[in-house]
């Protein structure tokens, strides 16, 4: 009986050896802040001043009466992802299909696709505050074309489509690689049989390629979603919101209302409010393209 | 019968897109090399001369070698601690079963649910009350935590195809549990464990926004991607530094990309399914 416990004992301090190590370090850098945000966002605090003022549920009722500004940010979040998801996908996959035949010219084609992707946000940024501006401005007077003349940073129309266009340039081998490794695995005896029975290239993508790579069109689907909800380096780097608060996301609101407009109950309210927006949205999401792929 | 191998216009068009594709790192590239004015009368052009002025007095203005080091420092750290620590974690959370190994896997997990954004402030909030704020072990601590959760995943869910039965040989012959997860178990896990230090590599490098929240404006400290920010990012910013400035800071990246080409497509493949 004693051998057992001491042999149990043994077995329980290994565990502690493997696993807490690793356990620590999550606590320390995710688990406890986001538990004491549960703390925070029950009070009025400015972050720094020893006295917090308990409000109760009071900063949740504000967001949702009276914070025009975190509406505002949620709309360009929701028009942001509805762009974003859409060209993404529908581009890679298209991309993917191309590259996918396996030749050594696509395999270089794929790793200038690519590329952006392992460049640094602040990189990506600060090359695109340049092309805009003394680039365009070297270009308009050259050709005199109006198109780069026009404001492209400083009107919000435009500082949307910037946006857009830039994080489809920077993440659009990333969703390519995942297509690509989805086509590979479609047998090939499917897509030859398909076509000895006299289907066109069109009807083959159509009826088989499509319904046999639903899996990775629900990952990515589903990554681009999430990168589009969570947006935010590329605000702080590239926009910082602007102009007058066009390209706002809600977690740079967020990061805005903590860091800049020092409320911190009220960023950690909000943050809680993000955290039930993007588990509602992936659950959702789960949902449906789950329900394709049984259908396929 | 002559065999013509026919190209659709679609193909051609994305092979010739690929080519433009690089095109905004080539401009950033030639202009690099040329002084203002020029950027802005001949922003096609090749530069007059690859004198590489700019590159250097970049390089020494802007401490590139302490950020370089900063950056090398952070990175590996990270990578170190992560390697080190996530694959123990993950087989021996794979493999007990039991309400401690339950509650242990969804402490660590969890924060992949959760956006980043949602709790960095509280984090800082942390970093500051230890006194971390502005200090290169602070960082590297937060940046470890941040990476563990994806890598104790991935290779959870790679240990639970490993076979048991060579860990059972080892008991029999007389190893530890210790030795024998060094000596058996560890060299298993090394196609996971490449990718996990793929990802990681790329991520820490090209961080800003942990950097900046934990090391604030402690200059000495920073890292590359954050330091071009502050230092490049307002209005009327100094091209003629700051492009040289980008691409010394792209180069590692780069290079890392065409040595590790096989590792980080598979990689990005492998770290997409963390739904």
């Amino acid at each position: 009986m004693k051998a057992k416990n001491k042999g149990k004992a043994k077995e329980i301090l290994i565990f502690a050896l493997f696993v807490f190590p690793a356990v620590a370090f999550v606590l320390f850098s995710t688990d406890v802040p986001f538990l004491m945000n549960l703390y925070y966002s029950v009070f009025e605090w400015n972050g720094i001043s020893k006295d917090m003022k308990f409000v109760g549920l009071q900063n949740f009722v504000n967001i949702f009466t009276k914070d025009a500004l975190f509406w505002k940010s949620a709309v360009f979040t929701l028009k942001f992802s509805v762009f974003f998801v859409i060209i993404v996908n529908i581009l890679s996959l298209t991309v993917a299909l191309v590259m996918s035949k396996e030749k050594k010219s696509s395999s270089v084609g794929r790793a200038f696709y690519y590329i952006p992707y392992i460049i640094s946000l602040t990189a990506i940024s600060l090359i695109w505050k340049f092309i805009l501006g003394p680039g365009f401005e070297s270009l308009y007077k050259v050709t005199g074309w109006e198109f780069f003349n026009w404001s492209w940073l400083g009107t919000g129309k435009l500082a949307f489509f910037v946006v857009v266009f830039m994080t489809v340039w920077q993440n659009l081998g990333f969703y390519m690689v995942n297509y690509i490794a989805g086509i590979i695995a479609v047998p090939k005896e499917l897509i030859e049989a398909a076509k000895i029975d006299g289907a066109r290239k069109f009807q083959v993508l159509r009826k088989i390629t499509i319904p046999m790579i639903m899996p990775a069109i629900s990952i990515c689907m589903l990554t681009s979603l999430t990168f589009a909800f969570k947006l935010f380096d590329v605000i702080m780097v590239f926009t910082k919101g602007g102009p007058a608060n066009s390209t706002i996301s809600v977690a740079y609101n967020i990061y805005k209302e903590a860091f800049v407009n020092n409320r911190y109950g009220m960023a950690t309210a909000k943050s809680l409010v993000f955290v039930v927006f993007v588990l509602i949205i992936t659950v959702i999401q789960i949902k449906v393209t789950k329900s394709k792929e049984v259908e396929a | 019968m002559k065999k013509v191998r026919k190209i659709s216009p679609l193909s051609a068009i994305i092979f010739i897109c690929s080519l433009f594709w690089l095109m905004p790192l080539l401009l950033i590239f030639i202009n690099s090399f040329k002084p203002y004015n020029d950027m802005l009368q001949k922003f096609l052009a090749l530069p007059e001369s690859w004198s590489l002025n700019m590159y250097l007095e970049t390089w020494t203005r802007f401490k590139f070698p302490m950020l370089i080091g900063n950056t090398l420092l952070y990175t590996v750290c990270t990578v170190l601690i992560v390697a080190l620590l996530a694959p123990m974690a993950a087989y021996k959370l794979a493999r007990t079963k039991g309400k401690l190994s339950g509650v242990c896997f969804v402490l660590i997990i969890m924060p992949m649910m959760v956006p980043f954004q949602s709790y960095m402030i509280t984090l800082t909030r942390l970093v500051a009350k230890l006194g971390l704020t502005g200090n290169r072990a602070g960082y590297i601590l937060v940046s470890a935590g941040l990476c563990m959760p994806l890598a104790v995943y991935m290779i959870h869910g790679f240990v639970k195809n490993v076979p048991i039965e060579l860990e059972e040989c080892a008991c029999i012959d007389g190893a530890g549990k210790v030795r024998t997860y060094f000596n058996i178990v560890l060299p298993l896990l090394k196609p996971i464990l490449t990718t996990v230090i793929v990802l990681d590599t790329l991520a820490t490098w090209n961080d800003i926004i942990t950097n900046q929240l934990i090391i604030g404006g402690n200059a000495e400290a920073m890292n590359i991607q954050n330091a071009l920010y502050m230092q490049f990012s307002a209005q009327t910013a100094d091209w003629e530094h700051a492009l040289p400035g980008i691409v010394m800071s792209m180069i590692p990246s780069l290079v890392f990309f065409i040595f590790m080409q096989k590792h980080i497509v598979g990689g990005v493949t492998a770290g997409a399914v963390k739904g």
